[in-house]
């Protein structure tokens, strides 16, 4: 990290809590990581490791009873944890661009496509009529939707679920952000239009070099899309590493499960699937020390007592204090 | 969109032919047209004659059917009660009706809509909560009761405003309004008031659970992700999505109101519809009865598809149910 270029999202010890009948309860513990200029950082991990609330805890999109209560986040260097509302409105949608999960619910659907293009770029940019729908024109266009001036006029409903994905990853883009969060951008499509969803990020990013926080459950995703990973476990960070390493010698033992749970043919060709003893601690339910330990077969005493804190190396970091050695994968 | 309309106006003509159809057997199968048009001294002759005339002797079909042709040539037939024309006497009811129906919707928008976009959009607020209290009191209190109040108030005690009666009426030929002169206006906002009292809590209640359940929606959340202001969302994006069950409702209550505000009329002693009504169920005079029964009828098919062909404008995804 010593010649590293300035990151554009510097998030620091990000905690969430949630309120539970009055006792809190920590949703995210500490979260810690950047996203450099033109980067794609993967954020992977199982349903409920928080990774879709941190997502929605840099833009302040949290839904109560979740609740920020601590760390910071720092866009090129602007605190976002300290803006006004009016200030962090501007940042939602103009410096950081949100790709929701399921383009069914997530378009509104009695406003046209073009309406909603256009209600956004004019809360960003100041344009006049027509250049905003010369713009929208062109977005639609981007993202590959045929006849851009015939869906202009259309509703949500008339298109695919395909179709209206490019339409919400149109409406993240569309004023120039410096960074995309996209939570589980293909998760709720059929698997052939996954391809070519992801297909069109990957042209979008490289056109445009925005930045982009990939979340997702799927380790194929991650190694299509990521240069780097994040990997979270119950709130927690276990580890961050540059893409390849990930995959050919994880740190933490996490990690290594997760990719061995991941069906994918081996050298020679065969099929391995290695699941996890064990599930996810839920919310409010993590045991002392390293939340992984009880599922870990390297675990020793000091996992049961402490937290183990994130052990930065040069390229990767990982919380773990007994980690893998690069062969034993 | 024509399919559409075609079908809604088919739809509205058949029910409209029921309801014909049930009238016309009441008046066919209850009370004795002869006994109340002929003279007490009437010979055989006269009486076989007036049956002849009348198509008594038809059968039921025939009779249906030229009950309709009448009612098509603007010939409802005679009440039992007062022996004119049915026509005539509603056509002298309807404008007070119609317009205390249209003051209390006015009324109804006027208040409810924006109070109701105030509880949606703020329900947590000290002032969201008093008028969620406030219209409680609307919701439970009677029409009669609130009329009372009203009067109680209005005029007894302050003497600022008529507690009955339409006040100066002007004949335009067609239609004799109230809304043309001054005292025609202070006569009819009692009764209007009274009768949006219920309306008014009942939108707000409405607008407001409809607004909570669309605020939490992923597309809001998605429009709040893009930056859109906080009345952009509100009054544009969230609000077009409450049209439907809105407009709707609004369409449904005014229907009501020209029906059956009886009550209402009673208290004020409104010279409309009600009034007639209740007159000729106490003097069971069945044909104004079954013509009122068609005429109500008529204006609730009318109101419901006009709001029907409204949902395409607000929500195109009605006509993708239909096809």
């Amino acid at each position: 990290m010593i010649n590293a270029p300035a990151p554009l999202l510097d998030v620091r010890d990000l905690t969430v809590t949630i309120n539970r009948d009055g006792k809190l309860v920590t949703a995210l513990d500490k979260v810690s990581f950047f996203v450099n200029p033109g980067e794609v950082l993967g954020i992977v991990g199982e349903s409920g490791a928080g990774k879709s609330i941190t997502g929605a805890a840099i833009i302040d999109l949290l839904v109560p009873p979740l609740k920020r209560t601590g760390g910071t986040i720092t866009l090129a260097g602007t605190r976002l944890d300290q803006l006004s509302p009016k200030a962090m409105r501007s940042v939602r949608g103009g410096r950081i661009g949100f790709v929701f999960q399921d383009p069914m619910t997530s378009l509104n659907p009695v406003i046209t496509i073009g309406q909603q293009l256009c209600d956004t770029i004019q809360a960003h940019l100041k344009l006049g009529g027509n250049q905003t729908k010369k713009r929208a024109l062109d977005w639609l266009d981007r993202v590959g939707l045929p006849n851009p001036d015939v869906q202009f006029k259309r509703y949500p409903h008339q298109l695919s679920g395909g179709m209206r994905q490019r339409v919400v990853i149109a409406l993240a883009l569309c004023a120039d952000p410096a960074l995309v969060i996209a939570d589980e951008p293909t998760t709720a499509l059929d698997v052939s239009v996954q391809a070519h969803i992801l297909e069109l990020l990957r042209d979008l990013h490289r056109e445009s070099n925005v930045s982009m926080m990939l979340i997702t459950h799927d380790l194929g995703v991650i190694a299509k899309m990521a240069d780097r990973v994040a990997v979270l476990y119950a709130g927690r960070v276990a580890e961050i590493s540059p893409v390849g390493e990930l995959f050919n010698a994880p740190k933490h033992p996490y990690t290594r499960g997760l990719i061995r749970a991941t069906p994918m043919p081996s050298a020679t060709g065969e099929m391995r699937l290695d699941q996890i003893p064990g599930a996810m601690p839920g919310l409010g339910a993590v045991p002392p020390g390293c939340a992984f330990n009880p599922r870990c077969f390297r675990a020793e005493g000091d996992c049961r007592a402490t937290i183990p804190p994130l052990y930065h190396e040069e390229s990767s970091a990982f919380s773990c204090f007994h980690p893998l050695e690069r062969v034993t994968a | 969109m024509l399919n559409y309309a075609a079908s809604r106006i088919v739809q509205t003509v058949i029910v409209l032919l029921v309801i014909s159809f049930i009238a016309f057997l009441l008046v066919a199968n209850i009370g004795d047209p002869l006994a109340a048009l002929l003279s007490a001294d009437a010979t055989v002759n006269e009486r076989l004659e007036l049956i002849a005339k009348l198509g008594l002797d038809q059968p039921l079909w025939t009779r249906f059917l030229h009950f309709i042709g009448n009612m098509l040539h603007g010939d409802f037939g005679f009440s039992y009660r007062t022996q004119d024309p049915v026509a005539n006497l509603i056509a002298e009811r309807l404008p007070a009706t119609v317009e205390l129906a249209f003051v209390s919707l006015l009324i109804t928008i006027v208040v409810g809509v924006p109070a109701g976009i105030y509880c949606g959009v703020n329900p947590n607020s000290l002032f969201g909560r008093f008028i969620m209290l406030i219209s409680t009191a609307g919701i439970t209190l009677p029409n009669f009761v609130v009329g009372i109040l009203l009067i109680a108030v209005f005029s007894v005690q302050l003497g600022l405003l008529p507690s009955f009666g339409r006040g100066t009426v002007v004949d335009l030929g067609f239609w004799k309004t109230g809304l043309l002169s001054v005292s025609g206006w202070r006569a009819i906002l009692l009764p209007a008031a009274t009768l949006s009292t219920f309306q008014v809590a009942f939108i707000i209640r409405m607008l407001r659970t409809q607004l909570m359940e669309v605020g939490q929606s992923e597309h809001i959340r998605f429009a709040r992700a893009r930056g859109l202001s906080e009345a952009r969302i509100w009054y544009v994006y969230a609000i077009k999505n409450t049209l439907l069950p809105v407009i709707t409702m609004l369409g449904l209550q005014l229907g009501n109101i020209i029906a059956f505000s009886v009550v209402t009329e009673n208290v004020f002693a409104w010279p409309g519809l009600g009034s007639l009504f209740l007159q000729s169920i106490q003097g069971a005079d069945i044909p104004v009865i079954a013509i009122y029964l068609i005429f109500v009828g008529l204006v609730f098919m009318v109101i419901n598809l006009i709001v029907e062909l409204l949902y395409p404008l607000i929500d195109a995804r009605v006509l993708r149910r239909q096809s």
